[in-house]
């Protein structure tokens, strides 16, 4: 057996442990009967089982990515729908955290771009959102510059002066154990630049203050 | 409209307990009641043949049988499901479509665990407001009424709609289908020139191909790998495209590439065992026939041939007894299938004679012919070929040159597999120039055809009757012959009326056709058009 065949067949196993988890925390949450009185306990453990699965798709994609076992497949894409399904995956998640998650988009945007990759970053993007931001959480979309932008947006604190900076690819990205943010910002930056179109290259942007008042991160795709 | 998600019926096919539940519980939250659950390929096959479900949610990967590919191969090719019906495929790695990507059926949808309700709803109303936007289209499709299905999508793409791209895929694929092959090509090229888009250029390579630009194809095929090389279905194509052009050792190394990327699919594996044999490369032949019957035991993609040519590779790398082997395991997996105890048959002729048990392979010969006889115009055309090798080799060349022959008089329109006759009657030696005696045939042929058809445009439809009944029985495996023969007698009943006797032969020649290609386009017009004259 290869290893990434070991380490397929084990995430598949572990995606289903996480399923069970996240669903059965779903069940006693949304059920009035369960009599558990203690929400944020449990929102805290749901957050975490999350986070635990956004881990693993990120694990094994970088590996893909860096076996070149993975090409981005760019389809034609109905973002307005694409985005309504991202906010379906995360709803009850900002809800429990008592986080007002909006989207913004015009119904008639069509992009291209593949919709797994990007769903993933733009799930790990909520998630991260929903532990910084104070009460709002933003996703837009929109054709910009002849780019397909996301941006994901919070009012919390924002990033930190020299994050800013340092995020580019050639500003390096520092010690990757530093925290779990760089990992998050390299993979949304390696599956920005799998991209592309003629010469033109997808890339991430790291900004403050842009819609809402705390940090926006923006994926430019061409 | 689109029916409600409460009011359809749903299957959930998983091998975990647990995660059944799961399901059944998010259904139940939307106010679904018609839920039935599964555990296994064979439960679900069971239940999707007694009952007509509207959605059924499926996980790919299921333990031992069949998995969720092999299940959805099934009942969309056998139609246990209809073009409403919608089938969405569970999986927990997002990467795997493109692994799988050779695939000539395709789920609705891929659904990425863990999943959250809110998703699954948003999920199953989307499908079904597409499906039932697509609805009359689909059904056109499915029923092959392809100038129906074409109006329906000009009058929608004339409404300039917002997935207007969806309509026009649809309507390039139609034209691929119904072989025009320039329309398709206009129609992708237009795409392209509004952005690079992998379906697109895929199109136009098929379009390339159909029209016999078989150079050009292949560098659409190879550009799309080396844009992206987990793109399956483009090296398939390539290696097609390779074979048309006379290069087999450039397809099968394609194929060998194609099957280190993705060994999964036992199509793949299959054609390229075939390449090898006909490479005379038996190592990789070997490997590849094997890795199909592996594959291959749960799949609709099963073929005794794949047995039969193990069988004559083994015999050549390891011995005659390993070949007897296979074969056995060849008459357990099809027990009382006349096709495949004739490849067996076939087979084991040849591999007794080799090992010089000459009376034994004798009766295996006479076996052999009593089943090619008793399936008759069932026999699929690459039979002739192996039955023509295996004369061959028993020393009955007379038989073997008449099987060919008429191999070509049955399928004198299908260039590629005239092709293979060609290099088989080559190989065998029996014909000096086999490109010149299969040209003169089908030229014959296609005289006869014509001349027929004139007949029936003058409105000498007696005449045209006789000469298509005679064509019909030298050549009672052609197909062109047998839709034209119904034709005409249709066209005389429509005149004369309905006589019960001309009735059954119609029915006798498209019940033919259909067991020959039941996809055939010609033979759902010739359908419709007994439908219609029945009716009257």
């Amino acid at each position: 057996m290869k290893f990434y065949d070991v380490l397929a067949s084990l995430i598949h196993d572990m995606k289903n442990s996480l399923s069970m988890v996240i669903h059965t925390l779903d069940e006693i949450t949304a059920d009035p009967l369960s009599g558990y009185d203690q929400p944020a306990r449990i929102t805290a453990l749901q957050n975490e089982a999350k986070r635990l699965n956004n881990n693993l798709i990120e694990l094994l994609t970088l590996y893909n990515i860096e076996n070149e076992r993975i090409s981005p497949a760019i389809e034609d894409v109905d973002v307005a729908n694409f985005l309504a399904e991202v906010m379906a995956e995360n709803r009850s998640s900002a809800e429990t955290n008592h986080i007002n998650l909006t989207v913004e988009c015009d119904p008639d945007l069509f992009g291209y771009f593949d919709e797994n990759l990007i769903r993933n970053v733009l799930n790990n993007l909520v998630g991260n959102g929903i532990r910084y931001t104070r009460d709002r959480l933003l996703v837009t979309a929109a054709q910009e510059e002849g780019y397909l932008v996301f941006r994901v947006e919070d009012n919390g604190s924002g990033y930190p002066e020299r994050m800013l900076t340092a995020h580019s690819p050639e500003g390096g990205y520092g010690d990757l154990a530093e925290g779990r943010t760089k990992l998050g910002l390299y993979f949304a930056t390696m599956i920005a630049e799998m991209h592309r179109n003629g010469e033109q290259r997808g890339f991430i942007r790291l900004e403050n203050g842009h819609g809402l008042s705390g940090g926006c991160f923006s994926i430019w795709l061409p | 409209m689109a029916p409600r998600i409460e009011q359809l019926s749903f299957l959930i096919v998983d091998d975990y307990a647990d995660m059944r539940g799961v399901l059944r519980n998010m259904l139940q939250s939307f106010g679904v009641t018609d839920i039935d659950s599964v555990a296994n390929g064979r439960e679900a096959i069971a239940h999707i043949e007694s009952k007509r479900y509207d959605v059924i949610l499926c996980d790919y990967n299921l333990g031992d049988g069949r998995d969720g590919q092999q299940i959805l191969e099934e009942v969309r090719a056998r139609k246990l499901i209809g073009v409403s019906s919608i089938f969405v495929m569970i999986t927990a790695e997002n990467t795997l479509l493109m692994v799988m990507g050779a695939v000539e059926y395709e789920p609705d949808s891929y659904l990425t665990k863990p999943f959250t309700k809110d998703l699954l709803a948003q999920r199953l109303e989307r499908l079904l407001s597409k499906k039932s936007d697509l609805r009359e289209i689909e059904q056109a499709i499915d029923g092959r009424d392809y100038e129906r299905a074409n109006e329906l999508l000009d009058q929608r793409i004339a409404e300039n709609p917002r997935n207007l791209n969806e309509f026009i895929k649809l309507k390039a694929e139609l034209a691929l289908k119904a072989g025009a092959y320039d329309q398709a090509e206009a129609i992708y090229s237009g795409v392209l020139a509004q952005r690079e888009i992998a379906w697109a250029r895929m199109g136009i390579g098929k379009a390339y191909y159909g029209n016999r630009r078989y150079a050009e194809a292949a560098q659409v095929f190879q550009g799309l790998i080396d844009g992206n090389e987990r793109f399956m279905v483009a090296y398939d194509w390539l290696a097609r495209t390779q074979q048309a052009l006379d290069e087999p050792e450039a397809a099968q190394k394609v194929l060998e590439a194609a099957t280190a990327h993705s060994a999964k699919a036992v199509v793949r594996q299959r054609a390229l065992g075939e390449l090898a044999l006909r490479n005379r490369d038996e190592k990789v032949a070997e490997r590849a026939f094997s890795q199909a019957i592996r594959l291959g035991r749960h799949s609709i993609y099963k073929h005794p041939s794949i047995y039969a040519n193990l069988a004559r590779v083994k015999a050549v790398t390891s011995s005659g007894d390993a070949a007897m082997m296979v074969l056995r395991d060849l008459k357990k997996a099809y027990k009382g299938d006349k096709e495949a105890s004739l490849y067996a048959a076939m087979t084991e002729a040849v591999i007794q004679e080799d090992m010089d048990h000459g009376e034994r392979a004798r009766k295996c010969m006479v076996e052999a012919h009593e089943l090619y006889k008793e399936l008759g115009t069932q026999a699929a055309p690459e039979l002739a070929l192996d039955m023509a090798r295996t004369c061959n080799r028993m020393g009955e060349t007379g038989r073997a040159s008449e099987l060919l022959h008429q191999a070509v008089k049955n399928n004198h329109s299908d260039e590629l597999f005239l092709k293979e006759v060609g290099a088989t009657m080559g190989d065998l030696g029996l014909a000096e120039d086999p490109h010149a005696m299969i040209a003169g045939i089908t030229k014959e042929i296609v005289r006869l055809n014509n001349r027929g058809v004139e007949l029936a445009k003058l409105g000498k439809l007696d005449q045209a009757m006789l000469l298509f009944e005679e064509a019909v029985n030298g050549m009672p495996g052609n197909k062109v012959v047998n839709l034209n023969a119904a034709r005409i007698f249709m066209l005389h009943m429509n005149e004369t009326g309905i006589e019960p006797e001309l009735i059954a032969k119609v029915r006798d020649y498209l019940e033919r056709v259909r067991q020959m290609d039941a996809e055939d386009r010609t033979l759902h017009k010739m359908q419709r058009m007994l439908n219609q004259l029945l009716q009257k």
